[in-house]
């Protein structure tokens, strides 16, 4: 929490006018939102404020926005909205984040605490409803705790596992006087997060690593929160054991590097779903064995022992037993492994070679490829593919969710963190546009590129005049084939082909160029291959405005290697019915 | 994720007393589907604590998972396993094992 000195405390101020103060107190610099009814008291402080709000055009994508925010700078994101449906608005982003673990500080009005339970105009009850998906969150009726509950909200948000906190308001705390007191201090007897890790956990994680011959890194999105991604390399090289980034985790170390085998998982490389199900010992770092990562998970690493390192102690265990734990901070953590390895390793160096030479076999013989469409028409897979190395590796992604998030984790090379933001856990269309714009809000010097769908930019995009009317320019990708593919895939796979309302007939309505003219963006299109490196230079150039490119593909492209859901991942899947030649790799 | 024949453990939970806790606590075992086979709650000599005396059938899950998501909770202060026979304290005073 940063520590502004409290100047005003003592002063006499409504309620709403210490809400912000309290939120300049904590930091803030931007939050995104919307006002009505129930939040219009704050609105008035917020005019002379020195924090920058953001009007949006529909609360999600406020509530994306701050994600977006948040995982670009990793400072918590902050959105603000009315009661009622102005808060129900925000559920999906608070529940995206939670699945993320995004640092989230969301701020809703709610109606006076007198008619609190009367149903009255606007009233949800808006604390009962997150419940299952906030790190925590408040009612608050007198305005004299804003301030104590300012201070916990973003403590809480940012401090242990990260997650969304909300702080319900209602109109009269905002409206009454209160002595605005910035605490000194927080003391929260339920909440005390372990950081630094057990002594013995790092000397037994040491050991076991030392013992093993068939190791792998199973690097997770805490790696990023942490700012881990200089020590893992560290202890990567230390050890020399291949590893592999799950989707939340692209860019925590370099695609280039040699011992890098790609994304595990439903849509994971070969050489990463097999180095996860051969191995003797997965060094797990903040990663939490969820379902795409697993497969069917009685079938999952089966021969492996378990190192987990997790901040939050109810990570382990729940989905696998770990034969190691370490609670603690994984950057924390792995600063202690590498010292307790080093003195480990000396004493027994197991050789990792043959297992490296099998894994580096697997990389190389079941590279991502797709095949180029023949009918001539544009290939979604090198669409996302050549903006990604036209654009460069400072570039910072977005995605929406289906085939062209896949292809966005295949095809761009990741190599730092922070520079690939997409809904991991909750899977939510619609994530790509307005986290673009939170990522851009928070890191203006980097191009920003979203990598959207032409089902989820449906979805969301109205927040592309929030970006032109505030000096917002990212860029978008409509990788327009014409359906929801991903469930299009499905239908292909697993229900004969038969597409039960996933045609969208997009490249037909809505005119995608003509739509993001309308929104005060430019507009481009492509549909020809041989037009498809100048079209995203083109969108390279333009750097005064949002620009949004209705990239025409070929809908029959699918997402591979595939592990089908409920499966094995012994069972992937290189193409449509052919598996990887087994008998010819030593494993 | 152990698959152990179903056990009743009781619980012993100090939780804020403040608006709202009960359903979090309640919210966690539904949402979790862990099994609360009864629930008591009442005050202590301290007006701003209350102790809610959870008996959990264990099924599917291990006590150590559900005592650990229910220490999640902020409002959660500590979680004792207490039987018949002795008191085992799983997570007192100073919780470190908390997130």
């Amino acid at each position: 929490m940063a520590t502004h000195v409290p100047t005003a405390n003592g002063t006499e101020m409504t309620g709403a006018t210490s809400l912000v103060k309290s939120l300049e107190a904590a930091g803030v610099e931007v939050m995104f939102g919307l006002p009505g009814g129930a939040i219009l008291p704050a609105y008035d402080p917020i005019f002379d404020s020195t924090i920058r709000h953001i009007l949006v055009r529909h609360e999600q994508g406020a509530g994306h926005a701050a994600t977006g925010y948040a995982q670009v700078t990793g400072r918590a994101g902050v959105c603000i909205a009315t009661s009622g449906p102005g808060a129900t608005n925000l559920v999906t982003p608070l529940m995206d984040a939670s699945m993320d673990s995004v640092p989230l500080v969301a701020i809703t009005g709610q109606v006076p605490s007198a008619a609190i339970g009367t149903d009255a105009f606007q009233e949800a009850d808006i604390r009962g409803i997150t419940m299952p998906f906030t790190k925590h969150n408040y009612l608050v009726t007198d305005p004299a705790q804003i301030p104590g509950v300012i201070a916990e909200a973003f403590h809480i948000a940012t401090t242990g596992r990260p997650g969304p906190v909300l702080v319900d308001v209602a109109k009269d705390a905002l409206q009454k006087m209160t002595t605005y007191n910035w605490p000194t201090s927080i003391n929260l007897a339920g909440y005390k997060p372990r950081v630094k890790p057990e002594a013995q956990a790092i000397t037994d994680a040491a050991a076991l690593i030392a013992q093993s011959s068939k190791p792998v890194f199973y690097v997770g999105g805490g790696v990023i929160k942490a700012d881990a991604h200089k020590e893992l390399r560290q202890l990567v090289e230390l050890l020399g054991a291949p590893v592999v980034t799950t989707l939340m985790a692209r860019g925590a170390f370099p695609d280039s590097h040699p011992l890098h085998m790609g994304m595990p998982g439903m849509h994971g490389t070969v050489a990463a779903v097999t180095a996860l199900q051969k191995a003797d010992l997965l060094i797990t770092l903040g990663a939490r064995f969820d379902d795409r990562v697993t497969g069917k998970l009685s079938t999952f690493a089966v021969n492996a022992k378990i190192l987990h390192a997790d901040i939050d102690p109810a990570e382990i265990g729940k989905n696998r037993h770990a034969d190691v734990a370490v609670v603690g901070d994984v950057r924390e953590t792995i600063t202690a492994l590498i010292p307790a390895l080093k003195a480990a390793l000396a004493k027994s160096q197991p050789d990792l070679a043959p297992w490296l030479r099998q894994m580096n076999s697997l990389k190389s013989t079941y590279p991502l490829g797709f095949d180029m469409p023949e009918d001539g028409s544009l290939s979604p897979q090198h669409v996302i593919q050549r903006i990604g190395q036209i654009s460069g590796t400072d570039t910072i992604f977005t995605a929406g969710v289906g085939q062209h998030q896949m292809w966005a984790s295949q095809f761009i090379s990741y190599e730092h963190p922070r520079t690939w933001l997409n809904s991991g856990g909750a899977g939510t269309m619609g994530y790509g546009v307005p986290a673009a714009m939170g990522a851009k809000v928070g890191a203006p010097d980097a191009t920003v590129w979203a990598i959207d769908g032409d089902g989820c930019f449906q979805m969301t995009n109205q927040e592309l005049v929030t970006c032109a009317l505030n000096n917002i320019p990212i860029k978008v990708a409509i990788i327009n084939n014409e359906s929801l593919g991903m469930v299009r895939q499905w239908q292909t796979l697993f229900y004969e082909g038969r597409y039960s309302n996933t045609s969208l007939d997009s490249k037909r309505v809505p005119n995608f160029p003509m739509l993001a003219e309308s929104m005060g963006c430019v507009g481009l299109a492509c549909d020809n291959p041989a037009d498809l490196d100048k079209t995203i230079e083109k969108a390279m150039s333009i750097n005064d405005q949002p620009v949004v490119v209705d990239f025409r593909v070929h809908k029959d492209a699918m997402v591979w290697p595939m592990v089908a859901a409920g499966t094995s991942n012994d069972e992937i899947m290189i193409a449509r019915a052919t598996a990887p030649d087994w008998d010819s790799q030593e494993l | 994720m152990t698959t152990a024949p179903r056990r009743q453990h009781t619980l012993e939970v100090l939780v804020e007393n403040a608006p709202g806790v009960l359903a979090r606590v309640a919210g966690l075992f539904s949402r979790r589907a862990f099994n609360i086979d009864s629930l008591n709650v009442g005050p202590t000599e301290n007006s701003s604590i209350s102790k809610m005396i959870i008996v959990v059938g264990v099924e599917g899950h291990s006590l150590e998972q559900v005592i650990a998501q229910l220490d999640k909770l902020i409002s959660v202060i500590s979680i004792k396993e207490i039987s018949t026979d002795k008191a085992h304290a799983v997570n007192d005073t100073q919780p470190d094992y908390q997130n």
